[in-house]
């Protein structure tokens, strides 16, 4: 529920980004729940104001958070804003045991985190970072949830705990229909059988069911796979430091796919002018890809420069895989790894000729112009939350075909007109003489924003056909059906 | 879907490192034909739009069957800058429909149409006649007729361009062929003629 943070307002409130990742008490009552489809959690809860999850701010919001954990026991693994992992192995016989760790834990994540909605600290310990997550959602607020039997533990856990692990529903379907219900009926079945069955990702689920979700056996990490960037003049801005984490990240990815291998654990460390050096560290369930590191090393780098600072600019950007591991990404039926990082990665230096604002993704979104129904978002980004909805019916919207090219503003354009239909349009230069036409389709302005009605008509000529809107002030070329 | 002709495997599909010139008046419908034309593409890696105009709209692409995350438009209004940012996309895309700026050199335009050669991009480019020898087919709009409209009553539906196919993409015989765009992802070859040899730039 740390996406609930950022929110100020007592009004209802559902986070999203394609599943909901918050949501204040008034939305679940009404049957919403965490990781719901987000067009779902809408019909449940139409009151609700819809806000888009950023990943950044929140990584920023917890960094006090994070702080208190580290400050307890050093290296602790975030996953993401909202989670993090601790090693506690040594650090328990330091406090007096698990539960007066535990407690510690939850004492001061509680202050850190005072005041701040949605931010209560729920902690769970047990044997593998899988099984001490379910212990921490099942625990309440200031009641840690300790785990002695791990494996009983996560044999009575239902198989959608094991939803974010496969990536969907499909597998856990599956095994629903095969009469598997829980992590414990998985657990019981033959590895060998279960690997053939279903492969790699059958082999993960029947892995983190038997509470074996750590790596097995950890490679080791070569010296020179450490990535680091100095800066002779310290990066304050956040969009130098931006452009530094994306490189960095390209470099240590491009490195470690030449080796076959890819990180699933990684150290961010930063040095400043005022010669104070930090450093986090990142862990993911799925082996970073070059954009989802260059994505948490810009969080976490915010994260400091925003909350805390960083006293006199970063001077040096450093990364550091601390675990690797032999499995590829999972991808899509047709995908091409490489195909898509070469990709990505002519796309962020594309970035850097044209601006970040030059490389764009279009999403469906409401209106009833045709420049209406684009939400742009910069390539790299999470795209914000359509204004309009798409999949409502828009009457007056301008009928299919969509004119392939359209001007960012009306242009105007020449149309003469004979007894109030077009008969020639200037084109360039020229007059070319309308063959037909369709419409015109009323366009009802916002006359409380001072827009005046206006018309639109199809215009056929013999090079082409036009959408051209007629308003009081002249005639506007609104798109063209190129 | 594309196929009615078993010529359309060479006129209508861009293929891996081959270039495809598209010419012909604003209007005619070339952008919605080349960007059908790289639609398959999106089901394997993005499709990239180079936009010198800033015009490019994408639900004309997601109508001819480019997935929506599987399009990334690149606005590059810097006509200097665009034989650069070509270069950099044509290193690592694979499906590219370019808007070619007026005052692009000949020399850069042989470049990187070998680099797409050599790189095995599928690449589109819209604008001026290109240099001899750039594209391995030409496509030139001759004439588009529209279906629907009827002075003032129904609406625009389906679109017959006749094009004028030319170079090594048709054994250097020039076609005139006939393609209906029916504003969806259905685009069919209904014609398809081989003209008296002519000359073409």
């Amino acid at each position: 529920m740390w996406s609930l943070t950022g929110w100020q307002s007592d009004e209802p409130v559902l986070i999203v980004d394609d599943r909901v990742t918050g949501a204040s008490d008034e939305v679940l009552a009404a049957g919403v729940t965490l990781g719901m489809l987000r067009r779902e959690a809408e019909a449940l809860a139409p009151f609700a104001t819809v806000m888009p999850r950023d990943q950044g701010d929140e990584t920023r919001r917890f960094e006090p958070v994070l702080q208190t954990v580290e400050d307890l026991v050093p290296r602790a693994e975030v996953v993401a804003p909202g989670l993090v992992f601790v090693p506690v192995a040594g650090a328990e016989r330091f406090y007096g045991g698990e539960e007066a760790l535990a407690h510690r834990f939850a004492v001061e994540m509680g202050r850190a985190a005072e005041g701040v909605r949605g931010g209560e600290p729920l902690v769970g310990v047990a044997d593998g970072p899988f099984a001490a997550r379910w212990a921490a959602a099942m625990a309440k607020v200031g009641e840690p949830r300790i785990v002695t039997d791990t494996i009983g533990f996560l044999a009575g856990l239902d198989l959608s705990t094991l939803r974010e692990a496969m990536g969907g529903e499909e597998m856990i379907e599956t095994f629903r229909w095969l009469g598997i219900g829980t992590l414990g009926d998985l657990a019981r079945l033959p590895r060998d059988a279960l690997a053939t069955r279903f492969g790699d990702p059958g082999l993960l689920a029947h892995r983190l069911a038997s509470g074996e979700d750590r790596p097995l056996d950890p490679r080791d990490i070569p010296a020179d796979l450490v990535v680091r960037m100095e800066f002779e003049d310290p990066l304050e801005t956040l969009d130098s430091v931006d452009f530094a984490a994306r490189v960095l990240a390209e470099r240590l990815t491009g490195s470690l796919r030449r080796r076959g291998v890819a990180p699933h654990t990684v150290a961010i460390t930063v040095g400043s002018a005022g010669g104070e050096d930090r450093q986090r560290v990142w862990r993911s369930a799925d082996p970073f890809t070059e954009r989802a590191l260059a994505d948490r090393v810009w969080w976490q780098l915010r994260a400091w420069v925003e909350s805390t600072g960083v006293p006199g600019g970063i001077t040096s950007l450093t990364i550091e895989p601390a675990d690797l591991s032999g499995e590829g990404r999972q991808l899509g039926l047709f995908s091409d790894e490489t195909t898509l990082i070469e990709t990505e990665r002519a796309l962020a230096r594309v970035q850097t000729l044209v601006g970040p604002d030059g490389v764009l993704q279009g999403w469906p979104q409401g209106g009833r112009m045709p420049g209406e129904r684009v939400s742009w978002s910069r390539w790299g980004e999470t795209p914000d939350l359509p204004e309009r909805d798409p999949a409502a019916p828009w009457p007056g919207a301008t009928p299919t075909p969509h004119p392939a090219l359209v001007p960012p503003d009306l242009r105007p354009i020449q149309v003469e007109w004979d007894d109030g239909m077009p008969s020639r349009i200037r084109l360039g230069s020229r007059w070319e003489p309308v063959l037909t036409w369709s419409g015109p389709w009323r366009l009802s302005g916002r006359w409380w924003a001072g827009e005046d009605d206006a018309d639109r008509y199809q215009i056929v000529t013999s090079v082409g056909a036009f959408l051209c809107v007629v308003k009081p002030e002249g005639v506007f070329l609104a798109g063209v059906y190129d | 879907m594309l196929g009615t002709d078993t010529t359309l495997d060479d006129l209508l599909v861009v293929r891996p490192g081959r270039v495809v010139e598209m010419v012909g008046d604003l209007g005619t419908g070339l952008t919605r034909l080349g960007l059908r034309l790289l639609a398959d593409h999106s089901r394997t890696a993005p499709v990239v739009v180079l936009d010198s105009r800033g015009w490019i709209s994408p639900p004309a692409a997601w109508e001819t069957g480019v997935q929506p995350e599987r399009l990334v438009v690149v606005r590059c209004p810097d006509h200097a800058l665009w034989p650069k940012v070509t270069a950099v996309l044509l290193e690592g895309v694979r499906a590219l429909y370019a808007e070619v700026p007026v005052r692009v050199k000949e020399q850069d335009l042989r470049r990187l149409a070998a680099m797409a050669r050599a790189r095995r991009v599928a690449v589109v480019m819209r604008g001026n006649p290109l240099p001899p020898g750039v594209s391995h087919l030409r496509l030139r709009a001759i004439g588009v007729t529209w279906e629907g409209a009827d002075r003032g009553h129904g609406r625009l539906g389906r679109r017959r361009l006749v094009l004028e196919a030319s170079g090594k993409g048709v054994a250097g015989i020039p076609r005139i062929i006939e393609v209906e765009d029916e504003g969806t992802d259905v685009v069919r070859l209904v014609s398809d003629v081989v003209v008296d040899r002519v000359a073409v730039g």
